[in-house]
């Protein structure tokens, strides 16, 4: 099973600079967690200590926001998740 | 009614068939509030200005820094140290004298933030702290105003029109808080974002196409790409769980 991760621009110093990523998983939160097998750097720009979302962190599977179920939402192979961050600059 | 100077100044926009004279005198009637003189307050309040809205209420507490002036366009290098409003509604007004545009110097609080959007039809997001955002979210739920949002962060920048009561609110798609900070900027940036906010205004106006309700648009400037991300109107929101329009 494959999806493709879109990395924020904020975080992918953390990616080797890539834009994406491929990874594996049956929910969100199993593909974000070999996101962060692969690039450990990235847990603590995504999870607070207790494992859960940043608040100011979403994600987006094919376009559409993974909220409320957010890490236990399902995916598919051929899914592609977001990661996007709050910003409020004006 | 429009007057014949106003005929002549609008009449590349009244040719369109989308605005006419009829969308046009819509225009004319429209009073916008446009929270925050900034680097998306400037673009939104110049083309609103020269579209031809009726009253612009421009709200800002600050003074015009160097530092400001990559991105704030309504701002000139002599201008450092002025009040942003002023410095903006000078500019406004030689721009287009037909526009009642009145400039308050205030920081938005919860405590006068009904006073503040009171008679106005529309509100739009100009600020740069999430703060003031959500205060203003809440406003505009609380008095059945549509808010325009817009939001910048270096080459990356997101807008977002709400409808109360009917569409996603600002908190039903952010709900976590930041701390305001120092963030990286090119000017170009929120000119297209202030530029669709007025996009956005004018249509909902006029009522013409497609709002950008219940998605939020993402402007990669470096790829040049607009991402739209769909999102539902939360019925535990903060701000808008449960609300009814008022009818």
């Amino acid at each position: 099973m494959s999806i493709t991760v879109n990395v924020h621009q904020a975080l992918r110093n953390l990616t080797n600079n890539q834009a994406t990523a491929e990874v594996n998983g049956t929910t969100v939160g199993a593909c974000l967690a070999d996101l962060v097998r692969q690039f450990p750097g990235i847990e603590s720009k995504l999870f607070n200590k207790q494992g859960k979302l940043l608040n100011y962190v979403d994600i987006y599977v094919n376009q559409e926001s993974s909220y409320p179920e957010e890490l236990a939402k399902l995916v598919k192979d051929g899914d592609k998740l977001s990661i996007t961050l709050m910003i409020a600059g004006g | 009614m429009l007057t014949a100077d106003e005929r002549e100044r609008y009449d590349r926009q009244i040719m369109l068939r989308e605005i006419g004279e009829e969308g046009q005198e819509k225009l004319k009637r429209a009073s916008v509030f446009i929270a925050g003189a900034g680097g998306l307050g400037s673009p939104a309040a110049i083309y609103l200005t020269a579209a031809g809205i009726g009253r612009i209420r421009l709200v800002d507490h600050d003074r015009v820094d160097r530092s400001n002036l990559n991105r704030q366009i309504l701002h000139w290098n002599n201008d450092i140290g002025r009040s942003k409003v002023d410095s903006a509604i000078e500019k406004l007004k030689k721009l287009n004298p037909e526009v009642q545009l009145e400039a308050v110097n205030e920081t938005i609080t919860e405590a006068n933030l009904a006073q503040l959007v009171a008679g106005s039809d529309l509100i739009v997001d100009a600020m740069d702290n999430l703060e003031t955002r959500y205060l203003l979210n809440k406003a505009a739920l609380d008095n059945d105003i549509p808010f325009f949002h817009g939001a910048i962060y270096g080459f990356e920048g997101r807008a977002m029109t709400i409808i109360p009561g009917k569409t996603a609110c600002l908190r039903c798609v952010y709900r976590g808080v930041m701390p305001e900070e120092k963030f990286p900027v090119i000017g170009v940036t929120p000119a297209v974002i202030g530029c669709i906010q007025a996009t956005e205004v004018i249509k909902y106006i006029v009522g013409i196409g497609e709002l950008l309700t219940d998605k939020l648009l993402n402007y990669d400037a470096l790829n040049m790409e607009f991402t739209e991300f769909k999102v539902k109107k939360d019925p535990y929101c903060e701000h808008c769980g449960h609300m009814k329009r008022k009818e």
